[in-house]
């Protein structure tokens, strides 16, 4: 059935086909629409979980954490100061093994405080050990938390489904709702291996010390890596079972034969894709390359389909001051000693800056004439950067 | 593709009408992409709504600088609306009444519509804490204009989705709206007849 939702709406219909046990949040701009939706539905008696109103980001971190180790199918939402707020716990839940599902609305950081859309928030805590899937449209969105839920209990890894806040969250548009069985046969209910249980007590989390800790880490390293096969996996059988396919580790478009690939995640892709279908147009071959899974990178996915690619601009809404665009600098890796294509970074879009489809070809335009590697901030309001300085 | 802009004021219940023709595009078997900007929510303040029509699947998700369509749902946003971007071909539809509408409005090179949507929403007791809820009234309005949407996809929808006491009212609020509005000006380039064969 085809439904016109906002993004939102449709990310709780997703979570609620995936009957969880519980849904614990603390609202925030702009994450609310979604765990307002999920708090309708509990009461509404139209989902029957466990519905927890924290007192803050922190304390709804800890309730999932609570929930999926006495083995519920646990789910948070968050943006921003949120996310940061959760970091301490978001580490644990990782280390402990902990199949949460979360969605990130991607807002920008404070300070300065801005409650517009960019990627700073998800990208900021990649290295907590969670798996972070970025999302183009809502029909991804939806598809994506579904394909969560099972990636996550099969691997015992969390999984954090990043969607553009505003841009995506409050946006209107067709997506379609998988029927009620469909979704159950493609993932049943959530049997763990482990839970804590006062019937059967263990400790959960112990203190391990220098004898073993270096171990625990190198186990979570290498099933995060491994988790690329199982996520590309997972996404063929929900194509097979659904029929909808928005990329595995990543999506090529327009790829063949182009002398330039510009790269991005989340929804900015498709505004990307009318770009290039313009360039095609006045001559231009350019293509481009989707990151839909960000954390574990994929970097012999993303080594495969830059072959024979000279120039690369990696337009991403973050940035990591000092150095990059974080996405830029994940996109060298996968050429450590080899011959990389030049590989520049565009930062554009933090803080909800409109990102316009001129931009983006006059960026495909700017890396013909210029090929060599660089760092650019672009949309910039020179006088507003100026008035800063004073 | 066709594109809409509408300026509003928070409270006069804007993301809730492109909600509504989003749904109604549906309806008649269009694609629809509709989307809000605003600040940290509150009554009064400027909110702009965006909204792309198209019988194929939408990418493009900047927001919209060169509107076929821009709607103007309070008189105070006339300037702000007109500075933030039009094209030459952009069809105007303001909330004024006619002859307000024909003063204010006698510079601007573009075709103009108007709708005194502000007594229609009072009269059917639209108004929230004293201020006229105009949406619905701009509903009918903006199906007449632009002819994405006919009448009868908007009450369709505003009988589904409206609370069952307000359905009525409502629905008399889209007729108004869609019948009450008046074509202040032609542009140089084409009037509603004309354009109607480009637009579908």
């Amino acid at each position: 059935m085809i439904s016109m939702l906002e993004g939102s709406k449709a990310v709780a219909e997703a979570v609620r086909l995936c009957r969880p046990n519980l849904v614990c949040a603390y609202p925030i701009t702009p994450q609310t629409h979604i765990v307002e939706e999920l708090a309708r539905m509990v009461a509404d008696g139209r989902m029957h979980a466990g519905y927890v109103l924290a007192e803050s980001e922190f304390g709804a971190a800890s309730i999932v954490l609570g929930g999926s180790a006495v083995g519920g199918r646990a789910y948070t939402a968050t943006s921003s100061q949120g996310l940061l707020l959760m970091t301490e716990v978001m580490f644990n839940i990782a280390g402990l093994r902990l199949p949460v599902v979360m969605t990130c609305a991607n807002r920008a950081v404070s300070a300065p405080i801005n409650i517009w859309n960019d990627q700073q928030d998800a990208v900021s805590i990649r290295d907590s050990g969670w798996i972070q899937l970025f999302v183009e449209d809502n029909q991804e969105a939806l598809d994506t938390h579904i394909q969560a839920f099972r990636i996550a209990e099969q691997l015992m890894i969390p999984v954090m489904v990043c969607m553009d806040g505003f841009v995506l969250t409050h946006t209107v548009e067709p997506v379609e709702l998988p029927a009620q069985e469909k979704v159950d046969s493609f993932l049943p209910p959530y049997k763990p291996s482990y839970r804590l249980d006062p019937d059967d007590p263990f400790t959960m989390g112990a203190m391990v010390g220098p004898d073993a800790y270096m171990e625990t880490r190198y186990n979570m390293h290498n099933d995060m890596m491994e988790a690329r096969t199982l996520i590309e996996q997972v996404a063929r059988d929900y194509e097979a079972e659904f029929g909808r396919w928005h990329g595995g580790m990543i999506e090529t478009y327009d790829t063949e034969g182009a002398d330039i690939v510009l790269v991005s995640m989340g929804s900015l892709l498709g505004t990307m894709r009318d770009a290039i279908d313009e360039l095609r147009r006045e001559g231009l071959k350019v293509g481009l390359l989707k990151i839909r899974c960000f954390r574990p990178f994929p970097m012999n996915a993303v080594h495969d389909a830059l072959q024979g690619i000279e120039v690369v601009g990696v337009i991403e809404k973050d940035i990591s001051l000092g150095l990059e665009g974080t996405l830029c600098s994940e996109m060298r890796s996968a050429f450590c000693g080899e011959e990389s294509p030049d590989i520049s970074s565009f930062v554009m879009g933090l803080g909800g800056r409109d990102i316009k489809i001129d931009e983006i070809k006059q960026v495909a335009r700017d890396l013909a004439n210029n090929p060599s590697c660089r760092v650019e901030f672009r949309g910039l309001n020179e006088e507003v950067v100026m008035g800063d300085e004073r | 593709m066709v594109e809409i802009r509408f300026h509003s004021l928070g409270g006069q219940g804007a993301v809730t009408l492109i909600n509504m023709l989003a749904q109604a595009g549906d309806l008649v078997g269009r694609k629809v992409q509709a989307f809000p900007f605003f600040g940290a929510e509150r009554r009064g303040a400027p909110v702009m709504c965006f909204l792309r029509m198209d019988d194929k699947e939408i990418a493009l998700r900047s927001q919209i600088y060169k509107p076929d369509f821009l709607v103007i749902m309070s008189p105070s946003l006339i300037d702000a609306a007109i500075e933030e971007g039009t094209k030459e071909g952009t069809t105007v539809l303001i909330n004024m009444a006619e002859e307000e509408a024909r003063s204010r409005t006698a510079d601007l090179p573009f075709a103009v519509y108007s709708v005194d949507a502000t007594p229609i929403a009072l009269d059917l007791g639209m108004e929230v804490e004293g201020l006229p809820v105009v949406n619905i009234a701009f509903l009918g309005a903006v199906s007449y204009m632009t002819e994405l949407v006919p009448l009868e996809a908007v009450t369709e929808v505003l009988r589904e989705k409206m609370p069952p006491s307000r359905v009525e009212a409502s629905m008399e609020a889209a007729r108004r709206g869609f019948t009450s509005v008046v074509e202040i000006r032609k542009s140089k380039a084409a009037s509603r007849k004309e354009r109607k064969s480009a637009v579908s």
